[in-house]
């Protein structure tokens, strides 16, 4: 029997399969997906930030550049390899768009700069994104298959 | 910060006066009864946001009107598809469908909508509290309630551990449901408790 385990923001889970990870309503936010498909476990991540600066506070799995090195050791502790591990990722929208605001502060951009630059440092490839855009994704993880199922509102369903 | 028991009370007092005055304003512009709760004070942690605004991939509309002036904050307002559609009928005057994604018709009188109920909320908490407070422009967004608010409490780049909200919940008669939260920032909520002398 397979679970789907829900992330909620801030947050990480891993497992192995045959369960599904789940994280709804990323906006800015990104769901960073780990598996290794030999030994069928992974884990997701829900980030909210890129840097902790330094200063992560009491929730670690805010940050990009704090999650994703929780995330690796947990998923390590069952029993993946790390030279097997490889990664998707989903989220990062700009859901409003204010008049007169530059793109450079754009939060959702800078989010997915973050966590591609994390999944570089620890050598974990990137396989497919699902970034960008002005619309929220709720993301479906089969940490077995490695299958990411992306669902929208307005802008379709897809399997990346 | 820490919060105490009679700083909650006050919290909740600014909610009631202030979301009565956006109950009101939304009243007087539909010619419609709409009732409100008792405001709920939370200082909630993100995993546990769902326990505030309800299942995060829901679709609704959001109007999400900034707070400046001598205190800052954010206002919200989360209406589920159906209520947004029946407000905007009632404010046009028709039974039409509506296309609340794309038609700019609608989204700008969303928008109006959720202008006059923060700009009562903020005369009300002006008047209470000695500080000017106004709205910026109103933003409106039609997707995944979770994804809207995770954008609002990001736009400024950083974070605490958890948010503050003060939560009042609307229904009006027939058939109008909707969410007013008011966001205020760490060091608005110590100015607006220590106008009110707590």
């Amino acid at each position: 029997m397979s679970n789907v385990i829900t992330v909620g923001m801030a947050d990480y889970k891993t497992s192995k399969t045959p369960d599904i990870l789940m994280t709804a309503g990323l906006g800015s936010c990104i769901g960073i997906c780990i598996h290794d498909p030999v030994e069928k476990v992974g884990g997701m991540a829900h980030i909210m930030l890129p840097s902790s600066n330094g200063n992560p506070g009491a929730n670690q799995a805010k940050y990009a550049d704090t999650a994703i090195e929780l995330l690796i050791q947990d998923i390590l502790r069952l029993g993946a390899h790390k030279i097997r591990l490889r990664a998707k990722i989903a989220g990062g929208a700009q859901m409003f768009s204010f008049p007169g605001k530059t793109n450079v502060l754009k939060i959702g951009d800078r989010n997915a700069e973050a966590v591609e630059a994390e999944l570089k440092r620890f050598g974990i490839p990137l396989l497919v994104t699902d970034v960008g855009g002005s619309f929220g994704r709720t993301i479906h993880f089969d940490v077995g298959t490695g299958d990411l199922k992306v669902r929208t509102i307005n802008h379709g369903e897809k399997v990346i | 910060m820490e919060i105490s028991q009679i700083q909650l009370d006050a919290l909740r007092e600014i909610g009631n006066i202030g979301s009565g005055h956006a109950a009101t304003a939304l009243s007087a512009l539909l010619q419609r009864r709409i009732d409100m709760s008792v405001p709920e004070v939370w200082a909630v942690p993100f995993e546990n946001v769902e326990s505030v605004i309800g299942q995060l991939d829901t679709p609704q509309a959001v109007v999400y009107v900034k707070v400046e002036g001598d205190a800052h904050g954010k206002a919200v307002f989360f209406f589920p598809l159906e209520s947004a559609e029946i407000l905007v009928q009632a404010l046009f005057g028709t039974d039409q469908q509506m296309d609340l994604f794309a038609d700019e018709m609608v989204q700008s009188a969303l928008k109006e909508v959720g202008n006059i109920m923060v700009s009562s909320f903020l005369m009300a908490l002006t008047s209470f509290s000695g500080i000017p407070l106004q709205p910026s422009v109103p933003a409106l967004a039609v997707d995944m309630a979770g994804a809207i608010l995770d954008a609002i409490l990001l736009e400024d780049g950083s974070l605490d551990d958890s948010v503050l909200f003060i939560d009042t919940q609307l229904s009006g008669i027939p058939q109008i449901e909707g969410q007013f939260i008011f966001l205020p920032n760490e060091g608005s909520l110590k100015k607006l408790l220590g106008a009110l002398g707590v």
